[in-house]
């Protein structure tokens, strides 16, 4: 017990969140915008997958930040998929979400076969590049916290930063920007917004545009820094979990932002505790966050019968 | 006296087929309160969404400040200065007041939203036209007098000249009505026209300068306010003589039917709605409640009624002790109800007509057989009594949620009626229906009582309640606080004074009225 409890708490642990975190935040976030818009994007796993092999693949032959832009890219080109077919075809969008999300998986394979001969994995048969570490290290000799900050924080993807800093701008688009009041206006009651003028479809676009790119980003820190490489059904579910996440954390960025540190959390005890509880098998903690989300969805889905 | 809108040869056929507007000409006064009254269904709305730019003429032209204007949106129209307030409202719950007035226009400062000069601009014109609202509540906490308010400042938010307002008393209580016309007067006053969709002829009457009327798809006239009366725009407006009259019951032994004795009822939050009333129904009458909303009415109907519990006290019907019946046995007493909401309470809104009618009678031989329902039997039924009330519907078959609001409430009391009650709980029967239909139930409910059914009667419409009661009883905070026969001086001033609790009967003279 003081095993398990020594690792949690260790500064090394928080650090290992933070990596496991970072993919999942991009995801999360992403749903959040297209779920608040009033298209629930449960593509959030299929984006991703095809993002991370873009990702790694572009990266083979460009520099890193290339290949993080191509996963952004590709994740954005699937979100305007998805809103050709549900905004204009008017196809259910849970449907056209697990459609892209059967393609993705399958069609990765195919791809990834294409492009190295290889079905399981990209890895030793194209170099792809890995996102820098920003080395914070110079916070070192800061006199009693230096050396935990440094532990903590030191080394992580330039990504891991840029999506702490978009739990902010998000949170100020949505509650301080006009473009954000018109997001909510649509996503809680589209009439109101169309008689103040505002297209609702046009601002779903967006909202699943974005969501692809964030979706994207998310693909991009997992196959270009967690994992160096394409590897078949890499994303493992983490697309699912953010739509976990954005309910948990109630439809709000800060809120969906602690869902997803949350559900990292789990990720990373996953990782560590068979080392030190080899009883529990990993496949039990690796469960964790998907029943939570679960019981998250029962929660919410009963505030919304009972309000 | 210059025009500021022109409606010339409007005509609009909808793709089913409905002609709903025919050849309209309609000019409108600057600075002026222009009503439009009919009976549901002649067209009104239309012709106002056409002026808004949601329906598209198929023919006619459209003239603002003397110019020919198309209005190909609800956007255009509003760029051209004129505003649209509808029926059902379209304001999002969880912003607040200055938010949904500001929505799609709102003041920036570099990139940000500027709720600081959003709240100020709404506030200086909630104060200029005597709308007054808190500019920072979210709007799902206003009652839905001040969320019409948020609707005007909406239209004025984005400098409308001429505002539609399409039924805006329909949803309103009595003193909300006052207020929005002390903000109408106040509009006209600073130039604003205002053109006023009602079928309410009192209110037409007090508000508008001039008013138009609409019959079946047609304009049929056009009067200044102070040359008409009720009647004569009745007349226009049905296209006969509506007699809004009712006889008093007949003279005679009417011996007591109903028996309510120490009935107490709660109210959702637990408290005591209705407090130890005593009240007895005599046969072949009709006992009037007036209270203004709030005061227990709904749960006692509710209770009587056998949908809310009775926590203490008696009710008795013709000698038998009903407190404790379900529903249904409720109904095998006699007992029958035309309830409030006829559209969550009264109907099945996706059912068809036959099968509304049939849903009260699933104990009756002529309608099941063996569990079964016999289809023929029951549109056979249907059809007789669609035929007995004029109800305008295409068939037994038609889903009752298609019918217009007084179509809707005279099937539910044709079935209520077909069912031959001798107590019969009625809330609020002529709410949002048109003048034909509710001369139409009136005379239908007092025939009940010619046949010697005891009536209990609520409205919120006190006009209503001095037409058709009989006798008419004041509650005030869940207790009967004045009773009264109703006599030529009864009068609504009279009711109103003790319905706001300023007077109260002695025991003596209430106890006597109520014998
Ligand atoms: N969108 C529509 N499609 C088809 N028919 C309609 C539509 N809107 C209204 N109508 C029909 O047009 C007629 C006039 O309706 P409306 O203008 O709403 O009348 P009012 O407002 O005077 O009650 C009615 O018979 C109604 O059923
Ligand atoms: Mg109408």
């Amino acid at each position: 017990m003081e095993l398990i409890l020594n690792t949690v708490f260790s500064a090394a642990f928080v650090a290992a969140i933070i990596r496991t975190t970072t993919p999942i935040l991009f995801a999360s976030l992403g749903g959040l915008l297209s779920d608040l818009v009033g298209s629930l994007n449960v593509a959030l796993e299929g984006m991703m997958l095809i993002s991370c092999l873009t990702a790694v693949l572009v990266s083979a032959y460009a520099p890193w930040y290339v290949g993080v832009a191509a996963g952004m890219v590709a994740g954005g080109a699937l979100g305007a998929v998805m809103a050709l077919f549900h905004l204009r075809f008017k196809a259910d969008v849970i449907l056209v979400g697990f459609a892209i999300n059967i393609i993705a998986a399958g069609g990765t394979v195919t791809a990834l076969n294409l492009a190295t001969g290889d079905k399981g994995t990209s890895i030793g048969r194209v170099l792809s590049a890995a996102i820098p570490e920003l080395d914070l290290s110079f916070l070192d000799p800061i006199p009693v916290v230096g050396p935990v900050v440094t532990q903590m924080f030191s080394g992580h993807s330039y990504l891991t930063w840029l999506g702490a800093f978009m739990v902010f701008a998000i949170w100020y688009f949505l509650y301080r920007m006009p473009g954000g009041l018109r997001f909510r206006a649509v996503g809680e009651y589209p009439p109101a917004a169309e008689a103040a003028g505002i297209s609702p479809n046009k601002l779903r676009t967006y909202g699943l545009i974005a969501s692809g790119m964030l979706a994207g980003l998310g693909g991009a820190q997992l196959a270009m820094f967690n994992f160096v490489g394409f590897t078949r059904d890499m994303t493992n579910g983490r697309g699912f979990i953010a739509l976990g996440a954005v309910l948990l954390g109630r439809r709000h960025p800060v809120g969906t932002a602690i869902a997803a540190v949350l559900f990292g959390a789990f990720e990373a005890l996953s990782i560590a505790l068979p080392g030190i509880l080899p009883q529990i098998p990993g496949e039990v903690i690796h469960m964790i966050p998907f029943v939570v989300t679960v019981v998250a969805l029962m929660l919410s889905s009963k505030r919304k019968l009972t309000a | 006296m210059t025009l500021i809108l022109e409606a010339r040869g409007i005509d609009k056929t909808y793709p089913g087929g409905v002609h709903a507007n025919q050849n309209i000409d309609l000019s409108v006064t600057a600075g002026t309160v222009h009503a439009v009254v009919g009976e549901n269904g002649a067209g009104k709305s239309t012709l106002m969404k056409i002026l808004f730019g949601v329906e598209q003429p198929n023919a006619g032209e459209i003239l603002l400040d003397g110019k020919p204007i198309v209005l190909h949106s609800p956007r255009a129209a509003i760029a051209a200065g004129i505003g649209m307030v509808f029926q059902h409202f379209s304001l999002v719950p969880s912003f607040t007041v200055a938010e949904n007035v500001v929505l799609g226009v709102e003041p920036r400062s570099g990139l940000k939203l500027d709720r600081k000069r959003a709240a100020e601009t709404v506030q200086a014109l909630a104060e200029r036209f005597r709308l007054p609202v808190d500019v920072e509540s979210p709007v799902e906490r206003l009652p839905v007098g001040q969320q019409q308010r948020v609707e005007i400042l909406k239209a004025l938010y984005r400098e409308a000249r001429v505002l539609i307002l399409d039924e805006p008393t329909a949803v309103l209580a009595p003193q909300e009505v006052v207020e929005l016309f002390a903000a109408i007067r106040s509009l006209t006053e600073q130039g604003r026209t205002i053109l006023f969709i009602a079928h309410k002829l009192p209110e037409v009457l007090e508000i508008s300068d001039r008013i138009s009327v609409m019959r079946a798809g047609k304009m049929v006239g056009e009067v200044a306010a102070s040359e008409a009366t009720e009647k004569s725009l009745a007349r226009m407006m049905v296209g006969r003589d509506v007699a809004l009259k009712v006889e008093r019951a007949h003279k005679g032994p009417h011996e007591h039917f109903c028996r309510i004795a120490g009935l107490t009822v709660k109210n959702d939050r637990g408290l005591d709605a209705i407090k130890d009333m005593d009240l007895v129904l005599r046969t072949g009458e009709i006992v009037g409640i007036a209270a203004v909303e709030g005061n227990g009415q709904s749960e006692l109907f509710d209770a009587l009624g056998g949908l809310r519990p009775i926590e203490g006290g008696s009710v008795e019907l013709g000698g038998i002790d009903v407190t404790d019946l379900s529903v249904e046995e409720k109904r095998d007493a006699g007992l029958a109800h035309i309830p409030e909401d006829r559209i969550a309470t009264g109907s099945a809104g996706g059912a068809t007509i036959a099968e509304n009618i049939v849903a009260t009678e699933l104990g009756d031989t002529r309608f099941v057989r063996r569990g079964l329902l016999d289809g023929k039997a029951i549109r056979d039924h249907a059809v007789e009594l669609i035929a007995k009330f004029s109800v305008r519907a295409p068939g037994p078959d038609a889903a009752i949620g298609t019918l217009s609001g007084g179509n809707m409430q005279k099937v539910v009391v044709a079935r209520e009626l077909s069912a031959k009650p001798r107590m019969l709980l009625v809330s609020h029967p002529t709410r949002g229906v048109d003048l034909g239909a509710t001369e139409f139930i009136w005379q239908r409910l007092a025939e009940a009582r010619d046949g010697g059914a005891s009536i209990l009667l609520t409205s919120a419409d006190l006009s209503e309640l001095l037409a058709l009661a009989d006798r008419m009883i004041v509650l005030y905070r869940g207790r009967i606080v004045a009773a009264f026969a109703n006599t030529a001086d009864l009068t609504p001033e009279v009711l109103g004074s003790y319905m706001l609790g300023f007077a109260a009967q002695g025991h003596e003279e209430l106890k006597a009225a109520l014998a």
